[in-house]
């Protein structure tokens, strides 16, 4: 075909180049660069050769909004960068921020600690008196035997009165048990607290009922 | 190729285009800001309308991010790459927009704008002469001014006749053997 001869191949790649070949004839052509290396290289040879003329065009300076576009369009990954840097700073100041409330708000040294044992001096939990009076903490800190379908119960053993009720000791972890007055009086005036074996969910009649199984010293601090 | 020896920053934009292969943000950016001044000239030119020139270029360089990859150095320079890549650019949106716009004498007239071809020649002159240059020089005035015209305005045969005040079947052949020329010229 007298179309393909490479002359006149590379006629019709300067006038795609140039932009003279239009309508069908430059959508066709331009389909057939595509696959077609041959033409490609021709196409390629006269951009080259033109280029120049284009470079030396008068230039002219976008407004910031093409490249604010242009970032968008491209995707969040600046952005992303940039927020992760602000969730780091975020970050940083709120573990500031949590450093201090806790410094505010932690609790202080507690009254009393009590550390309660086997006969055999194995330590089975701790108790503490917060120092606010409000509730003792009980931390499970051994391997504690818990009793079938039994709970284990807390006293202070106030030095002139009968034992008054705590709540009950955990089978694991701990428990913040809250005191209302009478225990916290009580626990003002125990040298010691115990832990009796009581029926489910705790002594029926406010008094110890099953045998004491631990006996434990308050130190004050 | 030793006829469009680039700018200097040839090499630069090289670097850059390859690093915008690899999906460098910062780079990109660079490229950016070296390149769209240049780009922006030739759509404004191609386009005559500003806003319709800064649509095209962000076009442009959307085109220039995901088709990075695609610029082989050994093939060409990185100047002509993206030229080429914002003058089809220019082309195909000038024409779209005439179509819609049905062009009249009155469109032409405001497309072909102002300036005279011999402007740029003129402008060449100044600069060192280049091959290009050099043949570009030596082929008939209207020869050169019809290519000047298409090249740099974006205009088809029937632009560029109603332009000079030629008959389209001159201008054609005015084109076709300048660009023959051009290539006997620049080949030798």
């Amino acid at each position: 075909m007298k179309r393909d001869e490479p002359e006149m191949l590379d006629l019709l790649a300067a006038e795609y180049v140039l932009g003279t070949l239009t309508g069908a004839a430059r959508r066709s052509f331009a389909r057939r660069r595509e696959r077609d290396p041959f033409v490609d290289r021709r196409v390629r040879a006269w951009e080259e050769r033109f280029a120049p003329l284009a470079w030396r065009l008068a230039p002219v300076t976008p407004s910031p909004a093409v490249w604010a576009a242009i970032e968008r369009r491209i995707g969040p990954a600046p952005r992303r960068q940039w927020r992760a840097l602000a969730a780091a700073v975020a970050a940083i100041a709120l573990l500031g921020l949590g450093w201090l409330l806790w410094q505010e708000l932690r609790p202080g040294e507690p009254q009393a600690t009590a550390v309660v044992a086997s006969e055999e001096g194995a330590t089975l939990w701790r108790v503490e008196l917060a120092a606010d009076g409000d509730h003792v903490e009980v931390a499970t800190i051994g391997d504690v035997r818990y009793p079938d379908a039994r709970s284990l119960e807390l006293w202070a053993l106030p030095a002139d009165a009968a034992p008054v009720s705590l709540g009950l000791m955990p089978a694991s972890g701990r428990v913040r048990l809250a005191l209302d007055d009478r225990q916290r009086t009580a626990l003002a005036q125990a040298a010691n607290v115990a832990v009796s074996d009581e029926p489910k969910g705790g002594s029926p009649t406010g008094s110890p009922t099953g045998p004491v199984l631990y006996v434990a010293a308050l130190a004050r601090t | 190729m030793a006829e469009s020896a680039g700018p200097e920053s040839e090499s630069e934009i090289a670097r850059l285009l390859a690093a915008c292969a690899r999906q460098d943000r910062q780079a990109f950016q660079r490229l950016y800001e070296m390149s769209s001044p240049q780009l922006l000239g030739c759509l404004v030119r191609v386009l005559r309308n500003r806003a319709l020139a800064e649509e095209a270029l962000q076009e442009v360089f959307i085109q220039v991010w995901r088709r990075a990859a695609e610029f082989r150095r050994e093939r060409g320079s990185s100047w002509a790459w993206l030229i080429a890549i914002a003058r089809y650019r220019a082309i195909d949106l000038q024409r779209r927009e005439r179509r819609l716009a049905g062009a009249g004498a009155e469109g032409i007239e405001d497309i072909a704008g102002g300036e005279e071809p011999h402007d740029s020649l003129m402008t060449l002159g100044h600069r060192a002469a280049t091959a290009l240059d050099g043949c570009l020089a030596g082929l008939q005035p209207r020869q050169r001014d019809c290519i000047l015209l298409s090249y740099q305005g974006g205009l088809t045969h029937m632009e560029v006749a109603d332009r000079i005040g030629e008959p389209l079947g001159s201008v054609k052949s005015w084109i076709r053997r300048g660009l023959a020329a051009l290539k006997r010229c620049l080949e030798s």
